[in-house]
């Protein structure tokens, strides 16, 4: 059975937040939507957790008890020890004695935290508390996982970690939906939504978003249109629409970054003709 | 880019930096030199914020010494120094416009003339409106507003697209052409990338530092290619290996192709093990482990 | 620095509630110290009960306002009048004999303007001051006091617990846990109920002990008006912690609820006192209904019966303010079109801090 969204769309006066939006969430999976801020991810996460009523479009989600949630903004208690916060989400829905232990033994040990129990949840390093934000969210075994930017400023060793978690959940069964700005963690997922502005820019497994790339992309040290181009590392990424550059430049190994940026030209190119 | 003759901009020579028994830095020495782009890498706790306000001078060091264009950091240091903190530094509940003249008044320049054509057509709206993309363009037009000689960024482009992300590079690369010492910390490996030189910080100390190939060294990951991902994923974690997932490919930094082997026959998943270059980020996952 | 100056007036201009606190405020305090400050208390409520009581109420002038003639009523009828507050001065007469007043200690004002009155007509009404016969100001302080300090602990302190669920963004984390709103909002408050209880008991029983303030009345009627005066008070908190965005606002927010509590309840100028026109801010004020409930009972020993209006008021109230918590925070927690399309910005940049 799969969560997600059918021809979706949110608006909040006269912005439109989502526009007939397609995403969803099977289980076992781990989808990713990405887009920069204000680009609609806090909102359709929103939308499949039940916090935001859409204004047309149909939303498939489990019942709240089986629903797990970790908002951008980790969603712990920062005065609160690490146990602590575990023994209130616990109590909350109920788990306790045998099943409680085993369950806070097994998820403190893999997200790194044994050491930290008695440590405020606000003393914690970000990427620690992040950690355990995730460790609530599932402590109660949803069915639907959705993770708002779970390692945005988090660093590269947790964030590892932390995608080490978010996929063992979905192996174990788990419907995971992440919103993230990392391009290379959208590449790890099983299929990624890229918005903008609301609107869905490309859609599928990453495979088909890359191929999904409108013309070709060069590498070059001077790009010849600066509005078409972009740094990486020591060069620059050219975009061209029609395809129309010399062979000898043409980047074979367009990555996901690459086609999301183009798509995001093209969409600004259109939009102001 | 400069050779051996540019001028250092900020240095740090053995800093340590104490706050009670922790010890947040621990015998730093680092430098940034006109028209380089340093990238300062490392976890949160790492000290990478404390190392940076020691550098501004807003923080004093518990042993070593810090310069700034040659000096000891002070008043009029500032004056050449554009600082963008993470929390970028805006009224919020001021417009765009009214965010400009503060910075401007308070440092004796005058509002830039010409702003983007996106910042432009919110120059009157409430910075709190705004959204994060326009915010983190606004916070450098005002830090750059001064001509500053170095700038410091922490985090510039957290949170922000693809595009946004690269235009605010592009930024960061013209002041850098221009001269200007940029000292920056980022997340984004891609970005870290870009960087002249990176210093990584790990519990307080420097655990490498120089250009990217130099860090990376001659270390390698093994990589895993099988059918079965899912299955050697999980063989490989219940073996305590930090596993990285590159679509369907599996990477594993920091071990043995034995370790790798063993690890996946214990579990009788079958795959073509190599060992291949490692990436930057793979790296820091080895140098964060040590 | 004029940079600074500059800034600061511009983010202030954008600050309602700070420039309504600027400018309102003085402007509020000017208007009411001008005419609420007053404590000649102009018209003093009384009856005249015995034989001579009609004899006497025709002699007396202003400031007696006399309510009720009773020839037919004894010393005891007087007597429950002013326990049960509804005069302030009983004036008794026998067949012959000078009549006595009997007068409301715990209505200090009143009470101080009747004896000077009574003492200026040369002597020809005794007069006998009731609850408080030295007509000692801390006598009626400490019950008033008793409301006031709770008001500040438990309003204040209140309002800043749900602020910070807001501001750590643990709201969100709230609404898909298995909680309904009425349990968030009761758990909340529970914890500052327990505490403004106990230092209810402390703050009376200290009053009693220091000042030698009487406790003439049930422990249990005290005690139940005090449950319900702190079930309002929280309440309060609650409400305003959910209108609030942060804790400085709570603050604000809880500040501009007390400070007519403190002007018009009764305890600093009586409510007698004032003009009608402002007179009527007292009856909105809880504090003035727990006052009359602590000194009536502390100092009257009045019973349930005679204060019934008062605990009324106070249970409405505590309804009122429940509820209204209850639906604003539904509002944030429960499924919701008009959602902030805005996340707070401050929390994202923050989760790498």
């Amino acid at each position: 059975m799969s969560f997600g969204l059918s021809e979706v769309s949110v608006r909040f006066g006269a912005t439109t937040a989502l526009d007939h939006i397609t995403f969803a969430a099977p289980r076992g999976s781990v989808s990713a939507v990405v887009g920069g801020d204000g680009a609609g991810k806090t909102t359709l996460l929103g939308c499949l957790t039940g916090a935001i009523e859409p204004d047309s479009g149909r939303v498939e989600r489990p019942a709240k008890r089986l629903l797990g949630v970790m908002p951008s903004t980790s969603g712990t208690w920062r005065d609160l020890t690490v146990d602590e916060n575990i023994d209130f989400v616990a109590r909350a829905y109920g788990i306790t004695g045998e099943d409680l232990r085993a369950k806070r033994g097994r998820l403190v040990a893999k997200a790194g935290l044994d050491r930290a129990r008695d440590r405020l949840a606000r003393q914690l390093s970000g990427g620690m508390r992040q950690k355990l934000g995730f460790v609530l969210a599932l402590l109660h075994g949803p069915t639907l996982l959705v993770l708002d930017e779970p390692t945005t400023g988090v660093d590269p060793v947790s964030r590892v970690e932390l995608w080490g978690m978010i996929s063992e959940a979905a192996a174990a069964g788990a419907a995971v939906a992440m919103a993230t700005t990392y391009l290379d963690e959208a590449e790890r997922a099983t299929t990624v939504l890229v918005l903008d502005s609301g609107q869905a820019l490309a859609s599928g497994t990453a495979g088909e978003v890359i191929g999904s790339l409108p013309g070709t992309i060069s590498v070059v040290d001077r790009p010849a249109d600066p509005r078409r181009a972009w740094r990486r590392g020591r060069v620059y990424h050219e975009w061209h629409p029609g395809g129309d550059s010399t062979s000898a430049q043409i980047d074979s190994d367009v990555d996901l970054e690459d086609t999301v940026i183009a798509q995001m030209l093209r969409r600004r190119e259109h939009a102001s003709t | 880019m400069t050779a051996t003759a540019a001028r250092v901009v900020a240095e740090s020579a053995g800093v340590t930096r104490r706050f009670g028994t922790f010890t947040a830095v621990s015998d730093v020495s680092m430098r940034v030199a006109e028209g380089e782009i340093v990238g300062l890498i490392g976890a949160n706790g790492a000290g990478k914020t404390t190392l940076i306000r020691i550098l501004l001078g807003l923080l004093a060091p518990t042993a070593g010494s810090v310069s700034l264009f040659e000096q000891i950091p002070s008043r009029n240091t500032r004056q050449r120094l554009g600082y963008v903190p993470q929390s970028l530094g805006l009224y919020t509940d001021l417009t765009v416009t009214e965010n400009l003249r503060f910075t401007a008044r308070a440092f004796g320049s005058s509002v830039p003339a010409a702003l983007s054509d996106e910042l432009s057509a919110v120059k009157d709206r409430l910075v709190g409106e705004i959204g994060l993309g326009l915010q983190r363009q606004l916070a450098f037009v005002a830090a750059l507003a001064h001509s500053p000689e170095l700038l410091v960024l922490d985090e510039p482009t957290s949170g922000v697209d693809p595009l946004a992300r690269s235009r605010l590079w592009d930024t960061i690369h013209e002041q850098a052409d221009r001269g200007v010492g940029v000292l920056v910390t980022t997340h984004y490996m891609q970005e870290a990338d870009q960087c002249d030189r990176l210093v990584i910080m790990v519990a307080g100390r420097v655990a490498a530092a120089g250009t990217v190939s130099e860090i990376i060294g001659g270390r390698t990951a093994v990589q895993v290619d099988t059918e079965a991902w899912d299955e050697a994923f999980h063989a490989l974690t219940e073996a305590q290996l930090p596993v990285l997932l590159a679509g369907r490919c599996v990477r594993v930094p920091d071990a043995s192709v034995d370790d790798v082997e063993r690890a996946l026959a214990r579990a009788g998943v079958s795959a073509h093990v190599t060992a291949v270059p490692s990436t930057l980020e793979e790296t820091l996952i080895t140098l964060g482990r040590a | 620095m004029w940079a600074m100056v500059m800034k600061e007036f511009q983010e202030l201009r954008r600050d309602r509630r700070t420039m309504a606190m600027l400018i309102a405020l003085p402007l509020l305090l000017l208007v009411v110290f001008g005419y609420a400050a007053n404590f000649n208390v102009s018209s003093i409520p009384t009856n005249t009960y015995g034989p001579q009581a009609q004899k006497v109420a025709d002699g007396l002038k202003d400031p007696f306002d006399v309510r009720t003639v009773d020839p037919g009523g004894s010393r005891n009828d007087a007597e429950t009048a002013v326990r049960d507050n509804k005069v302030d001065v009983a004036i008794v007469s026998q067949s012959s004999g000078k009549p006595t007043a009997l007068i409301d200690g715990s209505s200090l004002f009143a009470a101080q303007s009747a004896v000077s009155a009574f003492a200026m007509s040369g002597g020809q009404v005794e007069t006998d001051v009731l609850y408080n016969p030295e007509l000692k100001t801390s006598w009626v302080m400490v019950p008033a006091l008793a409301g006031l300090i709770l008001t500040f602990i438990g309003v204040i302190v209140t309002s800043l617990g749900l602020v910070r669920e807001r501001q750590e963004g643990t709201l969100e984390q709230l609404a898909v846990m298995p909680f309904r709103p009425f349990d968030v909002i009761g758990g909340k408050i529970a914890p500052y109920f327990v505490f403004a209880a106990v230092d209810m008991v402390l703050v009376t029983v200290l009053g009693v002990i220091l000042f030698d303030v009487p406790f003439n009345g049930s422990v249990v009627v005290f005690a139940l008006g005090s449950l319900l005066f702190l079930l309002v008070l929280v309440g309060l908190g609650g409400l305003i912690s959910s209108l609030s965005q942060n804790a400085g606002q709570a603050i604000q927010l809880a500040l501009f609820v007390m400070l007519p509590s403190i002007m018009f309840s009764g305890m600093i100028f009586p409510l007698a006192a004032m003009p009608w026109t402002i007179r009527w801010i007292g009856y909105v004020m809880p504090l003035t209904y727990f006052i009359n409930i602590a000194q009536g009972v502390m100092l009257r020993g009045a019973p349930f019966t005679a204060l019934w209006l008062s605990f009324l008021v106070l249970a409405v109230y505590a309804v009122v303010v429940f509820t209204a918590a209850v639906l604003r925070l539904r509002r944030d927690l429960a499924p919701n079109v008009k959602a902030q399309p805005r996340q707070d910005v401050a929390a994202k940049t923050a989760v790498a801090a």
